[in-house]
């Protein structure tokens, strides 16, 4: 499965390797964000969809 | 401090639900008749306006912009004011951008069929159109950003995040793909030109899927689907991490649309790469959203909008699971320009879009009408013979897809092809298509039955055209502690995402794009190719009119199945003067990069009077009134112009000349027919596509003898 790139690049394997590489960096970065996110904080935003403060909510209409 | 009391704006919704309905009959009535003609040809109905090249990008367009277009305004304008607490920045500005997306719409619907076309794939529309439909993006994005910045709640949720993403990226896509030199009100070339101009297109083609099709359904999936089932998504984590990495990678795998092409192979091999990397983030969100889910099975056994759901989601993970798999070079070569991508296009455009924006419709409709769903039944109905149909369209086509890639990839033991004439292979796959077209019958049927579904269930609650709510304002922002990890702060700072957005796709946009438009060992130039002459010119541009390009390709690639069938496998540097390239990616007709000389005049005259005079059982449309009608050469010498500005090598002057040139050759080709007895005005259009065709892959055939 591999062997199609490493055949075809045609002396620009630092290319391919640089791009895998920013994604590489990128990635760590976004995984370091996520583990400093705190739970609360979480929470909070997985119920915001849930509570849109209407006033004589759609709630009512839910079976 | 006190609450604050404000409106949402259902109206809006409303007019966004009602053209999604309506266009997505439209465009899907033009995909039924366009399947119809790939087997019954005489649907075209014998005039220029509805054959299959001209109506194809119609159904595209139709589809993509007008009914998954429609349905993205009017996901985002339900859920945005919502999620943000806050009607939307400015009415007028809603009204705008409603009526102008259908003014753009309703100009594709005329000038598609009249054939003005740039023949760019999902970007068919000429200047004119496009600066419009930037425009009205940008009233889009001022209405959106002007939300976000009066909202009542401080973090953005990530619904937002890819709206925002699909919003800087989509305005990127377009500008890039959209720079073309205008020639008159409805005529423009492309800037670039062969290798380039293909790179380009398809790095739009693809991420118009990936920004169009995929972002900003993922943020309705991630609002409406805790909406539906009551409960928050299975895990907000993966939803940034999901965000973040799908954005990152989709910029870079357009390439994967020209594999075996004459693209630098670097370039294919970075395609692949990410191509096959997408995988993850697309099943991290298929699987999140699945897993919102758990423990709520019973709930999706009677509720019609959680099934669509469902099933919506699946069709993404098929999609997303085959995308990759299709990227890899040697499954490519074999699936690539077959029935199997038009498989793979619409399991995602039926299952995928249309079945999410189906549960979106049925869920908001009675919610804004106050009111409950007018018939359950009716909606069961339509979920069962929407999946049925999505079946009845996609096994068809894969089998289509196998059959006519495995004919015409087979040798006969002495090592010639088995089928060397294409038309056999074609034959062979008629029956497949007559039940896809039965499939697709029967998803429109169930559109239909929702279209009077939700009409029932207006007429018999009251639009509440603006829904009350109360929430607290936002503190000032200097009161609040500067606490919080990074993205929680990202989460705040709107303009912040929308640049880290833009970042994250440009990155992978410049390393790919930049090395093939701006080095020119790149693409090695051939000195025997030489620039149409004025007459092959006005033919291409008729070429383009027609869209042939819908069904024929104009690349032969390194295959032995396909030199021994069409010739000599093409080189980057044939294409330096095709402004647009002419590609393709259907081979519903064989590819025409090689078609010069191989035939006479004579047979292309008639082949194109009627194709079955030449071809019996051909399925390709007649095109009689090239006949009938006179090129126009009002335009020669602003051609010529215009491809001398974009580095096409005529002679200063030479527009001058090209009137002369144009009718010396128009008259040798209409001698050459009188021999046939074909008598024919030389300032006929037949004339030109003729020229065009016969110059097809000359260049460079000229000191070798046709392999065919
Ligand atoms: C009743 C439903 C539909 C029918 C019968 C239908 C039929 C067709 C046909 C016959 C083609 C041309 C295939 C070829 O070149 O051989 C096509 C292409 C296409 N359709 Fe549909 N279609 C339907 C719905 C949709 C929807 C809902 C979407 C998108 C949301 C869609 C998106 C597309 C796209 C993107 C292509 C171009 C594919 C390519 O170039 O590879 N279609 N459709
Ligand atoms: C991980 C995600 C995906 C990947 C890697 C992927 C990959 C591909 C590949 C390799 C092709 C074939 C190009 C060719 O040989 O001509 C293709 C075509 C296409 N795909 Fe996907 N796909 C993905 C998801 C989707 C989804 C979800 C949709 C629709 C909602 C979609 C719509 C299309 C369309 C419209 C085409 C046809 C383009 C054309 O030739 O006109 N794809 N895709």
């Amino acid at each position: 499965m591999f062997k199609q790139f490493t055949e075809n690049i045609n002396g620009n394997q630092a290319y391919l390797l640089f791009s895998l590489g920013i994604f590489f960096v990128f990635f760590i970065v976004v995984s370091i964000m996520l583990i400093r996110i705190r739970k609360s904080h979480i929470e909070h935003m997985s119920d915001l969809p849930l509570e849109d403060s209407t006033i004589n909510s759609t709630k009512s209409l839910e079976p | 401090m006190q609450p604050e009391k404000f409106y949402y704006d259902n109206k809006i919704v409303r007019n966004f639900g009602i053209a999604t309905v309506i266009w997505g009959i439209i465009g899907m009535t033009v995909g039924l008749i366009i399947a119809i003609q790939l087997y019954h040809p005489a649907a075209n109905m014998g005039n220029q306006y509805t054959t299959y090249g001209r109506i194809r990008p119609l159904h595209t367009n139709a589809v993509i912009f007008a009914f998954v277009g429609n349905a993205i305004f009017m996901g985002v304008y339900y859920s945005l004011q919502r999620l943000l607490k806050a009607r939307m920045f400015s009415d007028a500005l809603s009204y705008i951008h409603f009526w102008g997306w259908q003014f753009i719409i309703v100009s594709a619907v005329i000038t598609l069929p009249l054939g003005l076309t740039t023949s760019h794939e999902y970007a068919e529309l000429e200047w004119p159109i496009d600066i419009a439909i930037t425009l009205i993006w940008v009233v889009f994005g001022i209405n959106m950003f002007g939300t976000i910045f009066k909202r009542r709640e401080r973090h953005l949720y990530v619904a937002i995040w890819f709206y925002i993403a699909t919003f800087v990226t989509i305005a990127v896509l377009h500008i890039v793909n959209s720079l073309e030199l205008p020639v008159s009100a409805f005529k423009s070339y492309m800037v670039y030109a062969g290798v380039q101009d293909a790179l380009v297109q398809w790095w739009y083609g693809h991420n118009a899927v990936a920004f169009f099709l995929t972002t900003p359904y993922l943020g309705m999936m991630y609002y409406f689907l805790p909406k539906m089932a009551n409960r928050p998504i299975y895990s907000y984590k993966l939803s940034i991490l999901h965000f973040w990495a799908l954005i990152f990678i989709y910029i870079w795998a357009g390439p994967h649309h020209l594999l075996y092409t004459t693209l630098p192979g670097w370039a294919q091999s970075l395609g692949v790469a990410f191509s096959i990397m997408l995988i993850a983030p697309s099943w991290g969100g298929m699987i999140n959203g699945l897993l919102t889910l758990r423990g709520a099975w019973d709930k999706v056994r009677d509720d019609v909008t959680l099934k669509f759901m469902v099933v919506g989601l699946t069709a993404y993970g098929m999609a997303t699971f085959e995308g990759p798999m299709l990227s890899l070079k040697f499954v490519n070569g074999f699936a690539h320009f077959s029935d199997w991508i038009i498989a793979h296009v619409h399991v995602g455009a039926l299952g995928w879009n249309g079945f999410l924006t189906f549960a979106i419709l049925y869920w908001l409709i009675p919610r804004i009408y106050k009111t409950e769903l007018f018939s359950k039944k009716l909606a069961s109905f339509h979920f069962w013979i929407g999946t049925l149909g999505i079946l009845f369209y996609a096994i068809p086509m894969y089998w289509a897809g196998f059959t006519q890639s495995l004919m015409l990839k087979e040798f006969t033991p002495e090592g010639i092809l088995k089928y060397p004439n294409f038309l056999e292979t074609t034959l062979q796959i008629l029956p497949m298509h007559m039940m896809r077209s039965a499939g697709g019958a029967m998803y429109l049927f169930g559109v239909i039955v929702m279209a009077y579904n939700l009409t029932r269930t207006a007429l018999q609650g009251k639009l509440l055209a603006n829904e009350a709510a109360q929430a607290m304002p936002l503190e000032p922002v200097h009161t609040i502690v500067r606490e919080g990890a990074w993205h929680r702060r990202l989460e705040r700072k709107p303009i912040k995402m929308l640049i880290a957005a833009l970042l994250v796709i440009l990155v992978g946009t410049f390393v790919e794009l930049m090395p093939t438009l701006t080095i020119s060992s790149n693409i090695p130039t051939i000195a025997s190719v030489k620039p149409y002459t004025p007459l092959e010119l006005e033919g291409r541009d008729l070429y383009i009119r027609e869209g042939c390009s819908n069904c024929h390709s104009q690349t032969v690639r390194p295959f032995r199945s396909e030199t021994e069938r069409y010739g000599e496998y093409s080189k980057a540097g044939e294409f330096v003067y095709d402004h647009p390239f002419l590609w393709g990616s259907k081979r519903t007709g064989p590819d025409l990069a090689r078609e010069g000389q191989k035939y006479g005049n004579a047979w292309h005259y008639n082949h194109l009077m009627d194709p079955r005079l030449m071809s019996p059982g051909s399925i390709m449309p007649n095109y009689d009134w090239l006949i009938t009608q006179n090129l126009d050469t009002s335009l020669t010498k602003k051609k010529i112009n215009a491809m001398r500005t974009l580095g096409v090598p005529y002679a200063l002057g030479y527009e001058n000349k090209a009137g002369q040139d144009l009718d010396k050759q128009a008259q040798g080709i209409a001698d050459n027919l009188a021999k046939d007895h074909i008598k024919v005005k030389s300032n006929k259009e037949v004339i030109a596509i003729i020229a065009y065709l016969q110059r097809l892959g000359t260049d460079i055939k000229a000191n070798k003898t046709a392999s065919k």
